[in-house]
């Protein structure tokens, strides 16, 4: 590199120069601002995320532990808020727990509920209700990514009579309350003997899942360029045949992005959940937040069902984190 | 954005390569849109319609007696209850300062994050995670950091000593604060995406025309950056106040309408009119119409300046 | 108006060259011209003139002043962009008068000035409008209205007419053309169409690959290019180059027969060092110096070719001429004269504008070196 020799002109900077920035931002004061800046991003994206660790420290907590006064920052974990999750236990009389101690072939949750004078009774409806979660969410978004791939594509294709007003129908649907539909909803199942079924709920998720699904789809599908479509009708393919071959090929990020924000939705759904199911079909968010125990809120097992119930959605988000940039702003970001 | 020029339908039946007939474009419409619209239908179209008609009666579910006309009765018992009034009150309040702070926090993140520096992106989908977690669930651990014993806020605010620290959920005028910082927290994030997406379409060429006029910082930031992420900081702005006004998990979650009624968002009241208490189904029939009216309002907007900002 | 100096000015990005050690000057009231393909470093140089980007190393002086670590808005510069940089929620008006109110004049004073530059960009019936909503010849002329306005010690600008229309390109040239006259401005113009350039600039250098390939007039780099780039670059179609070899006066080439070297150039070739080693040479020529001499086979001293096509170019015609060894020329020939495809004939070349390049170095070889 070219030194130019004599003193340092006046107002340049002391460094050589080798990024290319406009000259007010050359100065090591730009340089400066911009590490600023980074370590105020970093700082409130950590800020932002206590609450979630501090949730879950606490599922790892002992129930003392969890509600001591002042908080534990440290503390010795214990999974004892997982088996209060798991399992229903009973509280034993003092000679049982004598007994108990004395009892050498424990499995690991009598051991740990025995630590708190319990014993296992049996599995608690968590996993089962999890199961559900799975299962409604699952089925739910395969039909509304389905269904709604095939009426995006139907819209952005070709002329449908009233086709903005019905666009507009089918978006309005989001904008419902769900307190508003749930009450005929209810009746209506109770009626048709859907109350509480996996068919109802999984039925409910897919009509309301789908308007958002036709919506987001059909802006991915507009982006296609139609003449792929066109060149396979010349060579002789059927439309049916061009759909399938082409356009869905073409289409799996954002099916991708759909799929992703319709299981998220049904996963995390509550207001339904809650209203419409009581064992049976019964999911996890209506009873995380009563997760009780003998003796009142136990935060531990709250903690630990709460982040049972988070980590799937966290390792989705993470994975999938450039589809679901795109679906959250609507298609605005268009970089990768 | 891509034109969609829609070709001709097809009237008559193409043959394939094969000479065999195939289904003509007009009836791959009709099979296409029709589960979708059949759904629709039948879960949001027809229970709307049998709501509109419950709310016109003295129904409850409980009840063994058929729904009985009472005509509009029930409007007018809610629309002359103060409580209603109060709880619109409350649920717009909420809104307001809910959809204020996350605007402002969240445009201020999206200029701060707006130059790329290393770790850019994870940073970015790290605070992306709020906003996909179940509110529900949210709810529920902020009960636990809210708590003035063992809860950590207290505590990393500063308030050491357990009586005179602040309770969050117990007190009245603080609890729908304590609301509106759960939501601010999950949401302000979603505002700074949608106006990281709008910052970064402004092409650089504008900021370099007026670095040679001479332009100061704030008239470049008003008269250059601004305009050009309004339309989203719209967007985002309007389905926040939609999505504050349907709201109905956190509150629960949190505080299930209380300390006493402090918190009772028109949500809230709807759930316990209809599943709680009396279970008067006519009347929060009634309530949820009129809930709906406001939100269709302001849904009209939304997707009107949605759709114009996606052809823009 | 200012004249500008550039002082071994250079761009780095890492250890790559944009722009390797370059000295020019502009003289006040000069329009030169940055010509060359794209990344050759055209842009780079203008924006580092401009003070949008920073010179990794060399000095930038305007009118004696050394302005290379300046912020862009003190150097007292106008900035034209390719794609106008006009504000889109302004109407025209206030865009034109945007600089104008960052420096903090009255407003009856901006008014007077807009009116003025308006008139003269024949927009005044724009004002009121949004660009949005105009052709891009007039948004264009806003854009220069908008740097007009400001009265600056030089214009610099980035590929203006590059966002326009064919058919507004011409008329927007000329535009330009006339205002710099009429104002006698210095202006740094850049552009990668050399039909603009010449048609523009009273100097053009010419950039390849970081590099400054040549400065001079339009003239100058038509009829007496540095070097085969500039040889290729300029014309429409470039100059013809022919590799041969030197001997006894001629030139031999690969497919057979010999140019005969006009008498002074003789000289010059037959000189010490000329020429690399094994006498290479290129032989290069304009298409307008070709003289179809007869159709046939024999003449000593011409050349041979066989018609491979003959365009009509309106005035005259473009032939190309295939020589023995498939390499085809371009020459032109009046249009009354029409030659076969496949026929074939002898030409000979205009002694004044045949030219010589040395192919080790791709440099022209001076007619008086």
């Amino acid at each position: 590199m070219a030194v130019v020799s004599g003193a340092p002109r006046s107002g340049g900077p002391r460094q050589k120069v080798v990024i290319s920035t406009r000259v007010d931002k050359v100065s090591t004061g730009a340089r400066l601002t911009s590490n600023v800046r980074a370590a105020i991003a970093i700082v409130i994206a950590l800020i932002m995320l206590i609450p979630v660790f501090w949730m879950a420290m606490t599922a790892f907590k002992t129930r003392p532990d969890a509600v001591a006064v002042p908080p534990l920052l440290f503390f010795q974990p214990s999974l004892e808020g997982f088996v209060s999750l798991l399992t229903d236990r009973r509280q034993l009389n003092p000679e049982e727990i004598a007994a108990a101690k004395e009892r050498t072939d424990l499995d690991f949750f009598n051991q740990v509920a025995l630590v708190r004078g319990q014993t296992v009774l049996g599995v608690s409806a968590f996993p089962g209700q999890l199961l559900n979660s799975l299962i409604i969410a699952g089925v739910s978004t395969i039909f509304s990514v389905a269904f709604g791939v095939l009426a995006a594509y139907a819209f952005s294709r070709f002329p449908v009579p009233g086709k903005d007003d019905l666009l507009f129908f089918i978006l309005s649907q989001r904008m419902l309350p769900p307190v508003v539909v749930t009450i005929p909803i209810f009746l209506m199942y109770r009626q048709l003997g859907l109350y509480d079924t996996h068919f109802g709920m999984i039925l409910l998720y897919t009509a309301f899942n789908l308007s958002f699904s036709v919506w987001l789809l059909k802006g991915f599908i507009d982006e296609i360029p139609r003449e792929y479509e066109e060149a396979a009708l010349v060579d002789g393919y059927t439309r049916l045949q061009a759909f399938r071959k082409i356009v869905l090929p073409q289409a799996t990020t954002g099916i991708a992005a759909t799929t992703v924000f319709s299981l998220i939705f049904s996963w995390n759904e509550y207001a339904f959940a809650l209203m419409l199911t009581s064992d049976v079909a019964r999911t996890a968010p209506p009873s995380i937040p009563l997760v009780l125990g003998t003796g009142g809120i136990e935060w531990a097992a709250i903690a630990a069902g709460s982040l049972a119930f988070l980590i799937p959605v966290v390792i989705v988000t993470f994975l999938l984190r450039k589809h679901l940039l795109r679906g959250v702003t609507f298609g605005a970001i268009r970089k990768g | 954005m891509a034109q969609t020029n829609a070709e001709p339908i097809a009237q008559v039946t193409p043959r394939g390569a094969g000479g065999r007939r195939q289904m003509s474009d007009r009836r791959i419409v009709q099979l296409f849109i029709l589960p979708t619209i059949i759904l629709l239908i039948l879960m949001n179209i027809f229970p709307l319609i049998y709501s509109l008609y419950l709310s016109f009666t003295n129904y409850s579910v409980i009840s063994t007696d058929p729904p009985q006309w009472v005509g509009i009765q029930n409007y007018v018992d809610i629309l002359s209850d103060t409580d209603f009034w109060r709880n619109f009150g409350i649920t717009g309040t909420y809104a307001l300062a809910s959809v204020t702070l996350q605007t402002v926090i969240g445009f201020v993140l999206a200029l701060l994050l707006r130059t790329k520096f290393r770790g850019s992106g994870i940073i970015t989908t790290m605070i992306l995670v709020p906003m996909m977690l179940s509110p529900i669930v949210v709810a529920v651990f902020w009960r636990l950091i809210f708590n003035p014993s063992y809860g950590i806020l207290n505590p990393l605010l500063g308030f050491t000593n357990i009586n005179t620290s602040p309770e969050w959920l117990g007190e009245p005028g603080l609890a729908l604060l304590a609301i509106v910082i759960v939501d601010v927290w999950m949401w302000s994030p979603f505002v700074m995406l949608l106006c990281l997406a709008g910052l970064s379409a402004i092409p650089e060429y504008l900021y370099e025309a007026a670095a040679i006029d001479r332009a100061g910082g704030l008239f470049v930031f008003f008269r250059i950056t601004l305009p050009q992420v309004l339309p989203l900081l719209l967007i985002a702005v309007l389905f926040r106040t939609i999505e504050a006004f349907k709201q109905f998990d956190l509150v629960q979650g949190l505080t299930a309408g209380g300390p006493g009624d402090a918190t009772e968002t028109v949500s809230v009241q709807l759930y316990q009119l209809a599943f709680q208490g009396q279970f008067n189904t006519g009347l929060s029939s009634a309530l949820a119409y009129i809930v709906l009216i406001v939100i269709i309002a302001i849904s009209n907007l939304y997707i009107r300046a949605l759709n114009r900002a996606r052809e823009g | 108006m200012a004249n500008i100096e550039l002082k071994q000015v250079e761009k780095k990005f890492g250890e790559t060259f944009a722009v390797k050690p370059l000295d020019m000057s502009v003289q006040s009231g000069e329009f030169i011209v940055f010509l060359g393909p794209s990344g050759c470093g055209k842009t780079t140089t203008l924006r580092m003139i401009s003070g949008l980007e920073a010179v990794t190393d060399g000095a930038i002086l305007l009118d004696g002043r050394d302005v290379t670590w300046l912020h862009p808005s003190e150097r007292d510069i106008a900035f034209v962009f390719q794609f106008f940089a006009l504000y889109s929620h302004m109407s025209a008006r206030e865009n034109i008068a945007f600089p104008l109110q960052a420096a903090g004049l009255k407003r009856d004073q901006i008014r007077q000035q807009v009116a003025q530059v308006a008139t003269m960009l024949r927009i005044d019936h724009l004002l009121d409008r949004r660009p949005g909503s105009l052709s891009g010849g007039d948004q264009q002329r806003i854009a220069l209205a908008r740097a007009l306005v400001r009265r600056p010690a030089a214009f610099l600008m980035d590929e203006p007419l590059g966002a326009l229309d064919a058919e507004f390109r011409e008329s927007m040239r000329a535009e330009i053309k006339r205002l710099h006259i009429d104002q006698g401005a210095t202006t740094v113009y850049v552009t990668h169409d050399q039909i603009e350039a010449m048609a523009m600039g009273d100097r053009i250098v010419i950039m390849s690959a970081a590099v400054v390939q040549q400065i001079g007039t339009p003239a100058e780099v038509y009829y007496d290019p540095a070097n085969l780039f500039v040889a290729r670059f300029i014309g429409s179609p470039g100059m013809n180059l022919l590799d041969g070899v030197y001997k006894a006066g001629a030139v031999h080439l690969p497919g057979g027969g010999a140019y005969t070297v006009p008498d002074d150039w003789r000289r010059v070739l037959d000189a010490p060092g000329a020429l690399p080693a094994d006498n290479a040479i290129v032989l290069g020529f304009r298409p307008e110096a070709v003289r179809v001499t007869r159709p046939g086979n024999d003449s000593p001293g011409e050349l041979g070719a066989a018609v491979y096509a003959d365009d009509l170019h309106g005035g005259y015609s473009m032939l190309h001429l295939q020589l023995a060894d498939g390499v085809i020329v371009h020459g032109r020939a009046a249009r009354e004269a029409r030659h076969a495809i496949h026929s074939v004939l002898r030409f000979d070349l205009d002694p004044t504008l045949v030219r010589f390049f040395n192919p080790q170095t791709e440099r022209a070889i001076g007619r008086d070196s």
